[in-house]
């Protein structure tokens, strides 16, 4: 159990909107092994942003716990979690947004070594920005380069070697190939997957793209309105997906493939508003299997086979 | 929306050796180098490529809506149905676009107008293209709205009142409201989530299906090439470097980009240790590579890559590739 | 890491072999590209320099200063360019060193209205919520106030001094500068470098000096030298209503007020300084158009 790292628990983000209270997350829960990636899936409004910003605190949690390596992160103060975010670090999604575009590589990937005051020393403080360079597989002659003379998969190359200046233990990687073009993707996903195992890094993997996160993650966590519906290893979750979001947003993605195309099912209506949510299950008016208690009463979270946990009335009636 | 009478023979769109250069003081920027393209009535074709291949820009070339004054049009044809559209006149561009040819935008948030209703946006486009009056043209309209699946009672509403998805479905009846001969779809789903993006697929099959329309689908993704396509091209720098039919295509891919395309692709049903990426980076519009332009990518690259293009070879009666490794191969060496 | 240390030498050096790129430089030539600022750049360069070396131009006290009832009234010959005035004074030396002083006093004041305005409006732009609205609510109450109007009033109150011009009218332009920044910040301040700026441990104050003002100074630029413009023309109006800079002390607005009453048969005591005054202003407007064209990240 000393092995967990991340020990998210009941974790909410709720925002206080003109008409209430907007849940973008309400009550996740999960654990994180050192060394392991935690793929989080979702589509738009699931919430997998907001808990990525919340667990780094760069919002602030309503409530719940987020404890890393021991250390409870909402309670620190100011200057404790300033020292803590060292060790937990963000790769954004936007290569082009992302990067101030005054500054230069090497000012960018600095900073962060300058800001710990991890190196004073100038000229190896330049040597630790080159070996981060080599790390991403950025060329030593783009040293006085601006972003925006740089391709995205070089930018993204950029966020990357930024995240890793300070010798974090844990990324949190917010759909970090999502503006990138495939075959792009391709080789910065390789590229994360290797610092990974040199590095001995854990992952949390945000993104909406199913098949990516079956290459990349340990475990997957798939997220509703804010709410964790599924959470499987990929063999499993692709295998055998339970809840009926799960099976739909499986058999949504669009397969380059022309013989054995899956059966598609389709989902009704639209997604209900995230602002003050009744205590039902929030995906029955769109499920193709409601029953009478789903418009009731709110499932929980139960492990239905080693592993495999699931939040759904049907599924519990097995 | 009528249903078109088909004449078999006719192509709805034929594109020959067109290129277009970005031309301003500091660069060219070769946007298109000589594309081919046919669309035959009622099939649709997947226009395949990644950033910087060109697709947007062939697509406005069809509307002759290319950015001026720096996108030239440098050579070749634009044929729709046989009339070319490169040299028609303002006004009967006026009289095509919207009529005979329709597009929808990648992005659904910045492509309708804020301040008019869904309703006043499709009923602009049949009242300009049909001698209707207003009455009739928004009667007409909410028509439109409920065969892409709205609510007519929504047409009074904003399009700030609908979610992504909804307002690609607006889009859609906006370009389907006075049953164009050809649809141009540039990437229509990117934007959306994906249970949303197969809704929205789904839309699209039966609308085309029922309505005999032709399609030029422009997307990065495969997977609806396959859910969607009769046809595709694979585009890259700004050349169709691969074409044929789905089959031609998926099982019998010859090019070596589109190998690597489909090499780079995530499988959702296969799980592997290491995606097998294409090296290097997308070439710069403004620098091309000499020759062949995807030579110093290629893992099968010879001396005759870099310096000269490859001639279009056609495979079979519906697979052409353009790569020297097939020059002088016979359908029997594949 | 050894590998490392023999493969790169010390930092200067490296740089030495990839120069560095400037922005600076695109955005130069970005500049001369626009045929209407380059020459408003030439106008106003050229009053510059018109205004450094007045002194040897024409000497302060004996030519701008000094009355010399005998010389009045005279129109424009070779040995006075623009004239004399009404006191014998050549004008051409009053114009070029009211230039001075309409320049030096513009600039002060713009500098002053910068530096408070600038640092209000970033503070209110950064924080946001209450902060920002009271901060703002109180330059709304002066942004009700003409500019003429406001410096009139502190200058009425305090007395008529260089300085308190200055001040004044430095005052008067703070609200309008707290918002151009306070804009600029809130643009800037969602954008997500600033939110990674925050994951590698940043504090607010190093995200506004490292990375949110270094990206407004585009904009922010622009208006300086829009402002400048105002800052002159109010200085202008001051003295012509007599509570700006007294006489003697040559000032272009000044120079249009006493020389009012003799316009209609010597019409050039009234022209030099008008179109001093028109010439600034346009020039300074044609530059901060220019820049504001040629800053404009149209490069991706």
């Amino acid at each position: 159990m000393s092995n967990v790292l991340l020990e998210v628990k009941d974790l909410k983000k709720y925002y206080k909107v003109p008409k209430g209270m907007l849940h973008a997350v309400d009550g996740v829960s999960f654990n994180l092994e050192k060394g392991k990636t935690l793929g989080i899936v979702g589509e738009s409004g699931c919430g997998k942003t907001t808990i990525g910003r919340a667990i780094l605190r760069l919002v602030e949690p309503t409530s719940g716990s987020v404890i890393f390596d021991g250390v409870d992160i909402p309670k620190l103060n100011k200057q404790e979690m300033r020292h803590m975010r060292r060790n937990m670090q963000l790769i954004f999604q936007d290569p082009f947004s992302s990067l101030n575009p005054r500054k230069t590589i090497t000012q960018t990937i600095e900073e962060p070594i300058i800001l710990a005051n991890m190196i004073p020393d100038p000229d190896k403080r330049f040597m630790r920005v080159m070996e981060l360079m080599d790390t991403v597989g950025l060329a030593e002659r783009l040293v006085n380069t601006y972003p925006h003379e740089l391709d995205g998969g070089r930018r993204q190359r950029i966020g990357i070697a930024r995240a890793l200046a300070m010798n974090p233990k844990f990324i949190i990687c917010d759909e970090p190939v999502s503006a990138l073009d495939v075959s792009i993707q391709a080789q910065i996903l390789n590229l994360m997957k290797k610092i990974q195992r040199e590095m001995g890094l854990t992952y949390i993997f945000i993104t909406h793209n199913l098949a990516v996160v079956n290459h990349f993650s340990d475990d997957i966590v798939v997220m509703y309105l804010g709410r964790l519906i599924e959470k499987a290893p990929p063999e499993t979750l692709f295998a055998n997906p339970l809840h009926p979001y799960t099976q739909a947003l499986l058999s949504a993605v669009p397969v380059p493939r022309i013989h054995n195309r899956p059966e598609r099912l389709l989902l009704r209506g639209e997604i209900t508003s995230p602002i003050n949510p009744e205590p039902i299950c929030r995906f029955a008016n769109r499920c193709n299997y409601a029953l009478p208690i789903c418009s009731k009463e709110e499932p929980c979270l139960i492990e239905v086979e080693p592993d495999h946990f699931v939040a759904c009335h049907i599924v519990k009636r097995g | 929306m009528e249903i078109k009478k088909i004449n078999e023979q006719e192509n709805t769109l034929e594109i020959k050796n067109l290129v277009i250069h970005y031309i301003s003081d500091e660069e060219v920027v070769k946007a298109v180098n000589g594309v081919n393209i046919i669309i035959k009535a009622g099939k649709t074709l997947g226009l395949v490529g990644e950033t910087g291949a060109g697709k947007t820009t062939t697509a406005l070339s069809i509307l002759n809506l290319v950015p001026e004054p720096q996108g030239k049009i440098l050579s070749g044809e634009v044929l729709l149905q046989g009339r070319s559209v490169l040299s028609m006149s303002e006004r009967e561009l006026e009289v095509m676009r919207g009529d005979k040819v329709a597009m929808i935008f990648q992005d659904p948030m910045t492509s309708l107008n804020p301040v008019h209703t869904v309703g006043r946006q499709i009923a602009e486009s049949i009242e300009i293209h049909r001698k209707v009056s207003k009455q009739q043209a928004l009667k007409q309209a909410k028509e439109m709205l409920e065969l892409v699946g709205i609510p007519s009672e929504r047409s009074n509403e904003y399009p700030y009142q609908f979610s992504g998805g909804m307002k690609q479905r607006v889009d859609i009846a906006i370009a389907l409201a006075c049953s164009p001969d050809l649809l141009i779809a540039d990437e229509p789903t990117t934007a959306l989530d994906v249970t949303i993006q197969a809704q929205v697929l789904k839309l699209i099959n039966e609308l085309r299906q029922e309505y005999h329309m032709s399609m030029l689908m422009i997307t990065h993704d495969l997977g609806i090439v396959a859910e969607v396509c009769d046809e595709v091209s694979i585009a890259y720098a700004g050349r169709i470097i691969e074409h044929g039919t789905l089959e031609d295509i998926f099982d019998h891919m010859r090019h070596p980009y589109t190998k690597g395309l489909f090499n780079a692709l995530p499988d959702i049903g296969v799980k592997r240790s290491e995606l097998k990426p294409i090296k290097g980076l997308m070439p710069d519009p403004t620098n091309l590579p000499s020759g062949c332009p995807f030579h110093p990518r290629c893992d099968y690259v010879m001396e005759v890559c870099s310096q000269s293009l490859p001639e279009n070879k056609w495979l079979s009666e519906t697979h052409c590739v353009e790569c020297h490794l097939y020059k002088d191969t016979n359908e029997s060496m594949l | 890491m050894d590998e490392t240390v023999q493969k790169y030498t010390t930092r200067k050096g490296f740089f030495k072999q990839y120069k560095k790129k400037s922005r600076l430089q695109e955005t130069w030539n970005r500049f001369l590209r626009n045929k209407l600022a380059v020459i408003g750049l030439f106008i106003f360069v050229f009053i510059i320099l018109a205004a450094v070396a007045a002194p040897l131009i024409a000497n302060y006290d004996t030519d701008a200063i000094r009355v010399n009832v005998p010389s009045r009234l005279q129109s424009p010959s070779a040995k006075h360019i623009f004239g004399t005035d009404e006191l014998g004074r050549d004008i051409m030396a009053r114009i070029v060193h009211g230039a001075r002083i309409s320049l030096v006093v513009g600039c002060a004041a713009i500098a002053v209205a910068l530096f408070i305005g600038g640092a209000l409006g970033a503070i209110a732009g950064y924080s946001g919520g209450k902060i920002d609205d009271v901060i703002m609510r109180c330059m709304d109450v002066f942004l009700c106030l003409p500019d003429v109007l406001l410096a009139l009033a502190i200058v009425a109150a305090f007395g008529t001094n260089l300085v308190n011009l200055t001040i004044a009218i430095g005052l008067a332009f703070t609200p309008k500068f707290s918002r151009v920044v306070r804009s600029a910040v809130m643009t800037v301040r969602g954008v997500e470098y600033v939110e990674a700026a925050r994951t590698i441990g940043a504090t607010n104050t190093q995200i506004i000096t490292n990375h949110v003002l270094i990206n407004c100074f585009g904009p922010i630029m622009v208006q300086v030298t829009l402002y400048v413009a105002s800052a002159i023309l109010t200085i202008a109006a001051m003295s012509f209503i007599g509570l700006g800079i007294q006489a003697p002390i040559p000032e272009w607005g000044n120079m249009l007020a006493s020389g009012r009453v003799y316009m209609r048969d010597h019409a050039y005591i009234v022209m030099a300084p008008g179109l001093a005054i028109f010439l600034t202003i346009l020039s300074l407007n044609l530059l901060g158009d220019g820049l504001r064209d040629a800053l404009d990240p149209r490069l991706k």
